[in-house]
């Protein structure tokens, strides 16, 4: 017979012990496909395409709430344009034509790095510090966004143009790491480092995203 | 190559420290000291794990959770002190500290991540993904994906060349080994090699040599020419190649030939492979690998779930090590 309280005793230690656990540094676990909603999308012009890793497909048109998963596809057809609200806080807008998959990376010391793979097409992010920083990998780059506000635009051959509208990103490609300040844009082709950035009209590069803005 | 930096949320502020101090240093180093003591590491496909063995002793010093699904291939640092790990059913690379014998990292490469091969200055991991044919791009520092090349119709044997002017990458739905100029990130030449090309290293010679899993042979690929140029049959399902002496003679090519049971002895020079021996090991055996003075290899099988010790001088099995469930790869790291 169990003594008075002592499975609530019991349970009430295992919580204990698993929020400490959560607290630790590093403590976060590699994120888990298809199981927590990782955003959701929230406004499409046209139609966004959504691809769960099982092959389902889900349509979004107009606003709406469309729960978003780790390994997910999205795609915009032409002349679409799509919102999406990554968590903890992070407004991405996908231009017309744009594939992208949601993905992360988990080290134990910096805890889970949201990712958007972009195949092809174009994406504007706003990202903060902290959990709502985010990289946005592309054939033949990565950016690397901490509050800051990017667009990056990759043709079909791969080519990437970033182009910062306020802040600063790291953008690299394997060949080299360039650091692209608010008003500029560098560029990252397949065999070459990245182009030293040069001024850019960013409000213009980034005016398409207006019909779906926040 | 200038170097991604300053980043506080890409890795451990040791990591990062170390390198900023060494500035532009061509290798994956910090400042710990080196993994002192000689290590084997299996990746266990169905335990989900890399069981580590000392390398003098045959004794198990640990085994260490990959944090996903299908551990395959490995590939350690020529310092020892990371390991990475390729995962088939998550599609991603496990990053390991093999003094903390941990996973550090999850890397999303891509669907089917079959094998990884760091570039000879370590800044790099390549990951060839057979599920999607394209090679991921990782920076070994920042664990960022630096980029992705497509490749042809299954890839699953990546290494490069002494020089690394060139990677080579088996596809098995081409039957071809594609050239890629690394400075360029194209692709050069697809060179028909056989059925279902798998396994690729870089041999003593300088040579590429390669398996052909759905046939019965191995084959050399010249860097100098980009073509084949020699091959031999070795038996049914001949998987990975590892090089070793026998006394004075060598470098031979050890090979896993999973349809015999047999690790089968073959000599390296071009102009006449031929047989010299056939050892009885486990049952499928598939990975091998040597220690650096070329008289010991290291042989995991698949059925039985074991490593096996081998002595090249005696060519007799030194030990037996019980390991994970499916043991692919094995590697072997010396200090």
């Amino acid at each position: 017979m169990w003594p008075v309280g002592g499975p609530l005793r019991g349970g009430l230690v295992v919580a204990l012990a698993v929020w400490t656990w959560s607290l630790l540094p590093g403590a976060a676990l590699p994120a888990a496909a298809q199981g927590v909603p990782v955003g959701t999308a929230q406004n499409a012009v046209g139609t966004l395409v959504v691809v769960r890793t099982d092959g389902i497909e889900h349509r979004l048109q107009g606003r709406g709430s469309l729960p978003l998963f780790e390994g997910d596809v999205l795609r915009t057809e032409a002349g679409g344009q799509a919102l999406i609200q990554l968590r903890p806080g992070m407004p991405v807008a996908l231009n017309e034509k744009t594939t992208l998959r949601l993905l992360s990376r988990w080290d134990k010391t910096t805890g889970t790095m949201r990712i958007l793979r972009v195949r092809q097409g174009e994406v504007w992010v706003k990202a903060g510090d902290g959990a709502r920083q985010l990289e946005i990998e592309t054939p033949t780059a990565v950016a690397a966004a901490r509050d800051a506000e990017v667009d990056l635009k990759v043709a079909e051959d791969g080519q990437s143009v970033l182009t910062v509208v306020q802040g600063a990103a790291e953008f690299g490609t394997p060949f080299g790491v360039c650091s692209v300040k608010g008003g500029t844009a560098s560029v990252g082709a397949r065999g070459a480092a990245c182009t030293t950035p040069q001024p850019a009209n960013a409000q213009t590069t980034v005016s398409w995203k207006q019909a779906v803005a926040p | 190559m200038r170097r991604i930096r300053t980043f506080r949320w890409t890795r451990s502020a040791l990591a990062i420290t170390s390198l900023t101090a060494l500035g532009g240093c061509a290798e994956l180093q910090s400042k710990e000291p080196e993994v002192s003591g000689s290590r084997v590491f299996v990746a266990n496909e169905s335990s989900n794990s890399v069981t580590v063995v000392d390398g003098d002793s045959f004794q198990v010093v640990g085994t260490v959770d990959s944090r996903n699904h299908a551990t395959h291939d490995l590939a350690v640092s020529r310092d020892g002190r990371w390991l990475f790990a390729t995962n088939l059913a998550s599609g991603r690379l496990s990053a390991i500290n093999t003094r903390a014998l941990e996973t550090v990292a999850s890397i999303a490469t891509g669907d089917r991540a079959h094998v990884v091969t760091l570039t000879n200055d370590n800044r790099q991991a390549w990951v060839a993904n057979i599920g999607e044919n394209t090679i991921s791009i990782v920076d070994t520092t920042t664990f960022r994906i630096l980029g992705t090349i497509a490749v042809g119709k299954g890839p699953t044997g990546l290494t490069f060349s002494r020089d690394g002017r060139f990677a080579y990458v088996s596809n098995q739905g081409d039957k071809t080994v594609e050239v890629i100029d690394t400075a360029s990130h194209r692709v050069l030449k697809a060179i028909p090699v056989g059925t279902n090309p798998h396994f690729l290293v870089l041999g003593p010679d300088g040579r590429i040599w390669g398996t052909n899993t759905g046939g019965t042979d191995i084959y050399v690929i010249d860097p100098g020419t980009q073509d084949k140029i020699a091959s031999i049959n070795v038996g049914p399902a001949p998987q990975q190649i590892a090089f070793g002496f026998k006394g004075l003679q060598g470098p031979n090519a050890y090979v896993t030939v999973a349809g015999l049971n047999r690790v089968v002895v073959v000599s390296t020079d071009p102009q006449n492979l031929r047989i010299l021996e056939q050892i009885d090991v486990g049952q499928r055996p598939n990975g091998i690998s040597g220690n650096r003075e070329g008289t010991r290899l290291f042989v995991v099988h698949e059925v039985s779930n074991d490593l096996k010790v081998i002595d090249t001088g005696s060519s007799s099995v030194l030990a037996t090590v019980p390991v994970g469930r499916k043991p692919i790869r094995v590697v072997y790291h010396g200090s």
